[in-house]
């Protein structure tokens, strides 16, 4: 990747000007980066706007843009709030070195199919911030994208859920081939499904079907469970086929929603 | 562009593209402990402690270094040495090739976890892969040399 011009700005309302009004670029982690061969005219660096923090803030869990997955991975907060589920959602993701690079913002703004990370937003019902203020919720966001230049500011979760994240992977760095996550949240449940290999989504049918019984029986979890494999739609790529990851699914999706029922 | 660096304590002006990684500008300013690996962030060869933290050299942006404290395997020295006896008591140092990330990555978990289980000590260094060892050799150095240093 070639960048012409590197901008870092000191203010929120400066890097929106650089992206919205200068057609800058904002960078996240910036680890995909060198794998670019675009050239990009100007580059503008998120890193000393005060994007790193997870605190807890008008009645929800606040993530800042620039918080990496390792400060996922580690924060005391979400693990008093969520268990290990950001634990287990980023830490098959390469290395330690990678996930002290890596950003949540950077994450969402690809809206990448192979994302963990978004996977477990979406079944959060999470909500994506972005400045000046416009909030959409992550799910959305990631299956419409969003119009015009853009700049997240923030990702907004509810103060607590019972959730569960799971993957499948050939080896152990790789790219899932499959993932999964459920979420008992404001009385509702709510699935998710990534790399399919296309960007997560939420499974709208299988969340009808549980309803808002937060201890659904085997039998109704195992209905969810394929009914979240029919509904979606998967595709084929050098990791699995389309069927192959219609085949797994259902065992993942069941084992997440037994995990969070208990 | 100019940039300032701060390596194994000493201060550096380096010049760098934008869009350059930090390995290559290391390499450059003649830090050529630092390894190029993969070049695609999988591998860890290529690992330097960042404000103390372990980072991918080649997928962190050389720019964002600005002004920050490096650490190669040359500024840790004293500490490396030490553990790579116990590497070499095991038999676990081969080609050698991984050793700069790798030691980097286990001095950076001890400052992290004060008492690291077997199984916390593979997740820390899941990230630093090693073609020659088969791993074994390195976990029972990195307990014996965790064990040593609790004496």
């Amino acid at each position: 990747m070639e960048i012409l011009e590197f901008a870092r700005p000191h203010t929120l309302d400066e890097a929106l000007h650089l992206v919205r009004d200068r057609h800058g670029t904002a960078i996240g982690g910036a680890a995909w980066l060198r794998m670019n061969t675009k050239t990009m005219p100007l580059g503008v660096d998120l890193s000393e706007l005060g994007l790193d923090y997870i605190r807890e803030a008008n009645g929800s869990i606040e993530i800042g843009a620039m918080t990496t997955y390792r400060e996922l991975e580690t924060s005391p907060l979400l693990e008093a709030r969520f268990g290990a589920l950001f634990r287990n959602t980023v830490s098959h993701i390469v290395g330690i070195q990678l996930r002290n690079i890596i950003t949540v913002g950077g994450t969402l703004a690809g809206r990448y199919g192979f994302s963990d990370l978004n996977t477990t937003l979406c079944a959060l019902g999470a909500k994506v911030v972005f400045y000046p203020g416009k909030i959409a919720d992550v799910a959305s966001f990631i299956q419409d994208g969003e119009e015009g230049p853009f700049l997240i500011e923030k990702v907004l979760l509810p103060v607590s859920a019972r959730a569960s994240y799971q993957q499948m992977r050939i080896t152990a760095n790789d790219f899932p081939i499959i993932n999964a996550a459920a979420a008992w949240t404001d009385s509702s449940w709510r699935i998710a499904v990534g790399s399919r290999p296309a960007a997560s989504r939420l499974c709208k049918k299988a969340m009808v079907l549980l309803g808002n019984e937060p201890y659904p029986s085997d039998e109704k979890i195992g209905q969810a469970a394929v009914a979240a494999a029919e509904e979606l739609q998967f595709g084929s790529d050098i990791r699995a086929s389309a069927e192959y990851r219609r085949e797994i699914l259902p065992a993942l999706v069941r084992r997440a929603l037994m995990e969070v029922r208990g | 562009m100019i940039i300032t660096l701060y390596i194994n304590g000493k201060k550096e002006s380096v010049e760098c593209q934008p869009g350059e990684m930090l390995t290559e500008v290391l390499r450059r300013a003649g830090y050529v402990e630092v390894k190029k690996g993969c070049d695609t962030g999988n591998c860890g060869v290529c690992t330097v402690l960042l404000e103390g933290k372990p980072v991918l050299s080649c997928s962190y942006l050389a720019i964002r270094a600005d002004g920050k404290q490096i650490t190669t395997i040359q500024g840790a020295a004293k500490e490396a040495e030490e553990f790579a006896h116990f590497l070499t008591a095991e038999g676990a140092d081969q080609c050698g090739f991984c050793a700069p990330g790798f030691a980097l990555t286990v001095l950076a978990m001890k400052k992290e976890l004060p008492n690291p289980s077997e199984g916390e000590i593979r997740h820390y260094l899941a990230g630093n892969l090693c073609r020659c060892s088969g791993y074994e050799g390195q976990i029972r150095a990195i307990k014996k040399y965790l064990e040593a240093e609790h004496a």
